[in-house]
């Protein structure tokens, strides 16, 4: 996937906001992994999420841990019927493919990389206008997920995505996935986007990406992502990390992760230095990107939670550029919930 | 009688008697991409060529602007304090971003034509 197509980020950014945007994710990891004991206990330990209390067809965002309860990566994991055998369907980071990997095939049996299936994410407000050909897409909520056919081929078909807008995340093997990319782009809503509106986009809807907001040196609490770990799995051992999360949740945490907006014209930079009115370092922007819904340069950050209610400064060509600190997401998400 | 030149750092510069207007070229803008703020220079400050004069910030990066010729400022484009993008719609006319005035008109001829400039992309993108 390009960064942007012909027309630019911010057309593609404002395309994916009033109507519907193509995203080609095909570069992300996918796997099937078989559900037996093995497999389950296996999970068990680097996915913080009650295996018990995963239902079919439903989608959970989560993560891998590592021993310090730092994320190795964050990821969908749904459970499906798929050639009539139950599985895990995982779908994980492309920067983060070898790592994962290795976690899978050192710890699982049966399970089938799916190597030769692209993944395409629609998401706009028209989205389930532009999917309506595929019937089982009339039936879902958000991070709900279905199995369908296309063109004899089953394929997989989930209510999620990372902009904050309604839309649908397909996984159509390879072989088919020219045509049905096709009959996606004869309908005049739907624009191609490219990684760089696909970032301004989360950002915009206070989304986390692995490799800025989370690393193996971040837990999920220590990046505000507590509403997505199942809480009984603090006290299980065998989950990786388990005591240092629960005693994150239980205690203080010495950062917050906010959003960040430029009061000037400056643009925020992933990588950039806040300070406080002392010049003393206090946190870091991790994202940063320019919001034509906002008209002002955003960004999401990591500062010290003492220094919340104060005045944050970040040093720009030599210059002091006062930042405001606002609440995630900078736009309210317009996902459809239900079911 | 103006003539119009080109620098390495994807500059044009077009020459009225001794007053030099300044901006990016197209084949700049386009790799800037949406280009959202354009951070304008000092009025009366006397910069050098290959100086670094102001900054433009487009989604993607942030890129210094240099003065392909020595002077002082004279005028910057107060347009584009509040419409960077017109950088990206009209960046070789309208969005000229300073003026200068020039000291020595013998730098204008080390720079290029458009069509070595045209050449100099062609080597510059392989």
């Amino acid at each position: 996937m390009p960064i942007n197509y012909q027309k630019g980020i911010l057309n593609e950014h404002l395309q994916v906001r009033e109507s519907a945007g193509l995203f080609d994710v095909s570069h992300m990891g996918q796997i099937l992994i078989s559900i037996n004991e093995k497999n389950t206990i296996s999970l068990s330990k680097f996915i913080p999420l009650d295996f018990d209390k995963i239902n079919f067809n439903r989608c959970y965002y989560s993560f891998l841990l590592n021993n310090d309860g730092g994320i190795i990566d964050d990821l969908i994991i749904s459970k499906i019927k798929y050639q009539q055998k139950d599985f895990f369907y995982i779908v994980y980071n492309a920067s983060r493919k070898k790592n994962d990997e290795e976690i899978f095939i050192n710890n699982l049996n049966d399970y089938i990389l799916l190597t030769n299936n692209s993944l395409l994410a629609i998401q706009g407000p028209n989205s389930e206008k532009i999917i309506n050909f595929i019937n089982e897409s009339k039936n879902l909520f958000f991070m709900q997920t279905n199995t369908s056919n296309f063109l004899n081929k089953e394929i997989i078909i989930s209510r999620t995505g990372y902009t904050g807008e309604d839309g649908f995340e397909i996984s159509v093997p390879n072989d088919v996935s020219n045509q049905f990319i096709e009959i996606l782009l004869e309908n005049s809503l739907i624009k191609l986007c490219g990684l760089g509106a696909r970032d301004s986009l989360r950002i915009e809807a206070g989304l986390s990406l692995y490799g800025n907001e989370l690393n193996e040196k971040i837990t999920p609490i220590e990046a505000s992502l507590t509403w997505s770990l199942h809480k009984s799995r603090l006290n299980d051992e065998s989950l990786n990390g388990n005591k240092i999360l629960f005693n994150q949740l239980n205690g203080e945490i010495k950062n917050l992760k906010v959003g960040l907006k430029s009061i000037s014209r400056t643009m925020l930079r992933s990588n950039t230095k806040i300070y406080n009115i002392d010049k003393n370092q206090i946190g870091y922007i991790s994202s940063g990107t320019f919001s034509p819904i906002l008209g002002s340069s955003i960004g999401i950050g990591y500062i010290n939670k003492s220094e919340i209610n104060n005045k944050i400064y970040i040093l720009i060509r030599n210059n002091w550029e006062e930042l405001s600190i606002v609440s995630l997401p900078f736009i309210q998400n317009r996902y459809k919930r239900g079911g | 009688m103006s003539e119009k030149k080109y620098s390495k750092d994807h500059e044009w510069i077009e020459i009225d008697n001794d007053i030099a207007t300044i901006g990016i070229t197209n084949h700049a803008q386009e790799s800037l991409g949406d280009i959202v703020f354009v951070e304008l220079p000092t009025i009366g400050k006397q910069v050098s060529s290959n100086e670094e004069v102001c900054v433009i910030e487009s989604v993607k990066a942030a890129s210094d602007i240099y003065t392909p010729i020595d002077g002082e400022i004279i005028e910057v484009n107060e347009k584009l304090n509040d419409n960077g993008a017109l950088v990206n719609e009209d960046p070789e006319n309208t969005a000229w971003i300073f003026k200068l005035k020039i000291k020595d008109p013998s730098q204008f001829n080390d720079l290029m034509s458009l069509t070595q400039y045209q050449e100099f992309l062609k080597t510059e993108n392989k």
